[in-house]
């Protein structure tokens, strides 16, 4: 009986290991929305390293693109075949929480945040309707870019409100050169640069509480009637323009100063690459406003996937990612442009180690600083509203803009037809 | 009739215009993928290179998966080419040649397909293809070539089997010759210039197909030119240089596919167009 319960015991043990030794990992999909070699390269590399540090956890990144996603992965849910993490940006977040295909991350939010406290103008956009959405993982924030030596030949200071700002504009227009470069595309980039006038007039509020609109305001005509008087300062095919031809205007030289999240990696190999002449700062501000804001995209990476066991690997995958001496190299993946959304994550060697993020140090610390007071249309009040999503799909704050710009409208009559085209949008 | 020297001059100027017009911007890309990055910005644009560098190419060959890309599109666009040609040439036949009932209905019907925009159909076909596992397959885009230049294939197909006279295929029918016969050995022959434009419409609108391959395509090992390039531009920050490379690379294909067959081609469309 001894030696049979002996055997039993033997084989049940040896069970159990087999059973653990051959164990298939847990495959996570990470779908995220960072494209360019560079950033698949870095991406790939980290996930390497976590995958031989976890061999029970394998995650395999497919980049998407920011283009296509918003129609692919509703259908890839519908289909029953979407990713178990999935970048997002806070108006994508309203898409995929609709579709009910979005999982809440308070808890894993709340121990990283005790653990590396995230800035809280990056948690803000993914906390609504008593949860968290998404774990932050990188920010943009838009910053004013210029060099120093131009505005020390043309005898001005860094502008911080828009008297100044204009003046400046004015004074550095000439000679076959623009003060400034700001776009009037119906596109993402423009809305960026027009919100950010909206936010430094305190016209950031674009809802009610009731979910009602509050667009059409004063504060938001003078800031249109603002973004306008100085995009005649702007080259003559600014009106179609997206990011990459404002850097390049102000990378050849040709625009004195642009709003961007950075210039840093391309005007370090495509333009002097002198990181004392690189100015960078806060957007500036109508004159009768306290201080600067700017527009800020946190990007976060949500959850997708409601298998108890993948939904658990995927919280230590996210709570390994957002570790100092990991994540600095996670944001590196574009030196110069993405931004902490912890505090740990602002000191982190990692980070700084970087030679182009170390060459401009000033510049990032300042984009950094800039982020803190960084907002987002739709969600500055704790209360999100679903026409959030069609609103920033369709421009319409860019649209809004284009009516003046393009057709001639006045500030307040555009801003007028902007709050009724949305109000028809959250109609529908 | 002779032209006048005034007319000559008026004409050939024209010409001019025309081939600057449609020149011009291929050969900026061309020239500014073997530029500096600092040229290839400057706001006033060099139409001669004052520079020279081959590392917007190299990056692309070495550091980026453009290779992977490139021979996904050509094994899509040949597969997609074949495939259009072998349904389009015995259908058009059919269409041409063989009296069934609805015929003439049919044959206005298949142009049908064209009345729905892609965005329509493409989340319902993500789903079709899901549940038949053919999501993130080159045989899916095949497919939806296919489908897509079928019915302007046909089209075209009938009109080159209408520009051969009627009696060799009447001679060919009293020899005793069945229609796969006459269709392979006597018609295919004949309508070579129009199997050749077909042929070309097929890969370019295969070679240039966004929409579809955006969505269904999930991995990056199997993602076509246009989708993948798209991604590796970047949509904050945009490397010129390697666009422009990119850019150069990607129409090199299809310049040599033009190369081959494009004399057909042209002659295909007179064909065609005198029908």
């Amino acid at each position: 009986m001894t030696a049979f319960r002996f055997a039993a015991a033997a084989g049940l043990a040896l069970t159990l290991l087999a059973g653990s030794a051959y164990a298939e990992p847990v495959t996570l999909t990470w779908w995220q929305m960072e494209q360019p070699p560079q950033r698949v390269k870095r991406i790939q590399e980290l996930l390497d390293q976590f995958n031989k540090e976890h061999p029970d956890i394998q995650v395999k990144q497919e980049p998407q693109s920011w283009g296509d996603v918003y129609a692919k992965a509703p259908a890839a849910f519908a289909a029953g075949n979407g990713p178990d993490l999935l970048n997002s940006i806070p108006d994508f977040t309203t898409v995929i929480k609709k579709i009910g295909a979005v999982v809440p991350v308070d808890d894993l939010v709340k121990d990283l945040d005790a653990k590396h406290h995230f800035i809280k103008a990056t948690l803000a956009p993914y906390q609504y309707d008593g949860h968290t959405w998404a774990v932050p993982a990188y920010n943009m924030a838009l910053s004013m870019w210029y060099r120093k030596s131009m505005l020390k030949e043309a005898g001005l200071a860094v502008p911080k409100t828009w008297s100044e700002w204009k003046t400046a504009a004015q004074k550095l227009s000439g000679n076959g050169k623009y003060g400034i470069g700001l776009p009037a595309n119906k596109q993402l980039y423009t809305d960026q640069t027009v919100y950010s006038f909206m936010v430094n007039d305190g016209a950031a509020d674009i809802y009610n509480d009731d979910g009602s609109f509050r667009f059409d305001n004063p504060k938001t005509v003078a800031a249109y009637q603002t973004y306008a008087d100085l995009q005649k300062l702007s080259p003559p095919d600014s009106p179609s323009w997206t990011w990459g031809e404002a850097e390049a205007c102000f990378n050849s030289k040709g625009c004195g100063m642009v709003l961007q999240f950075t210039v840093i990696s391309s005007y370090n190999a495509q333009a002097e690459g002198d990181a004392a002449d690189l100015g960078v700062a806060a957007v500036p501000h109508a004159d009768d406003e306290p201080q600067s804001a700017t527009i800020s995209y946190s990007n976060g990476i949500m959850i997708t996937t409601k298998d108890k066991a993948k939904e658990k690997a995927a919280k230590v995958f996210l709570s390994w990612l957002l570790e100092p001496e990991h994540y600095g190299r996670f944001l590196n993946m574009e030196p110069g442009l993405f931004l902490p959304v912890t505090e740990d994550g602002a000191k982190a060697d990692s980070f700084w180690n970087d030679p182009v993020t170390t060459k401009y140090k000033t510049q990032v610390e300042t984009m950094i600083e800039n982020s803190k007071a960084g907002k987002l249309f739709g969600f500055t009040t704790g209360k999100v509203f679903p026409s959030i999503g069609a609103i920033s799909a369709q421009n319409v704050i860019a649209e809004t803009l284009q009516h003046i710009v393009v057709d001639g409208q006045s500030a307040a009559d555009a801003v007028k037809a902007g709050q009724a085209r949305m109000t028809g949008i959250a109609g529908k | 009739m002779k032209r006048t020297v005034a007319q000559s001059l008026v004409l050939y100027a024209g010409l001019l215009v025309l081939v600057l017009i449609i020149g011009l911007p291929f050969w900026w890309v061309v020239t500014g993928s073997v530029k500096l990055p600092q040229e290839i910005i400057q706001r006033m644009p060099t139409m001669v290179p004052h520079s020279f560098t081959l590392k917007h190419f190299e990056k692309l060959l070495q550091s980026s998966d453009f290779p992977v890309y490139l021979v996904n599109s050509i094994v899509v666009a040949l597969f997609s080419m074949v495939v259009t040609i072998l349904l389009a040439l015995p259908a058009a036949y059919a269409f041409f040649r063989m009296a069934f009932p609805g015929r003439d209905l049919f044959y206005r019907l298949i142009l049908v397909a064209y009345a729905f925009p892609g965005i329509v159909i493409l989340i319902p076909l993500y789903g079709l293809f899901a549940r038949i596992g053919l999501v993130d397959s080159r045989a899916s885009l095949v497919i939806v070539n296919v489908a897509l230049a079928l019915p302007f294939s046909i089209w075209m197909m009938r009109s080159f089997l209408g520009s051969v006279p009627r009696e060799i295929e009447e001679a060919a029918v009293i020899d005793g010759a069945p229609a796969p016969t006459i269709l392979l050995r006597i018609l295919m022959p004949l309508i070579a210039p129009g199997i050749a434009s077909v042929a070309i419409f097929a890969f370019i609108s295969s070679w240039t197909e966004y929409l579809f391959a955006s969505v269904l395509i999930v991995s990056d090992a199997r993602r076509t030119i246009p989708v993948g390039f798209a991604g590796m531009i970047g949509q904050y920050q945009i490397d010129w240089g390697l666009l422009l490379a990119g850019a150069t690379a990607a129409t090199l294909p299809v310049v040599i596919l033009f190369a081959l067959i494009g004399r057909w081609f042209v002659s295909g469309l007179t064909e065609g167009a005198v029908k």
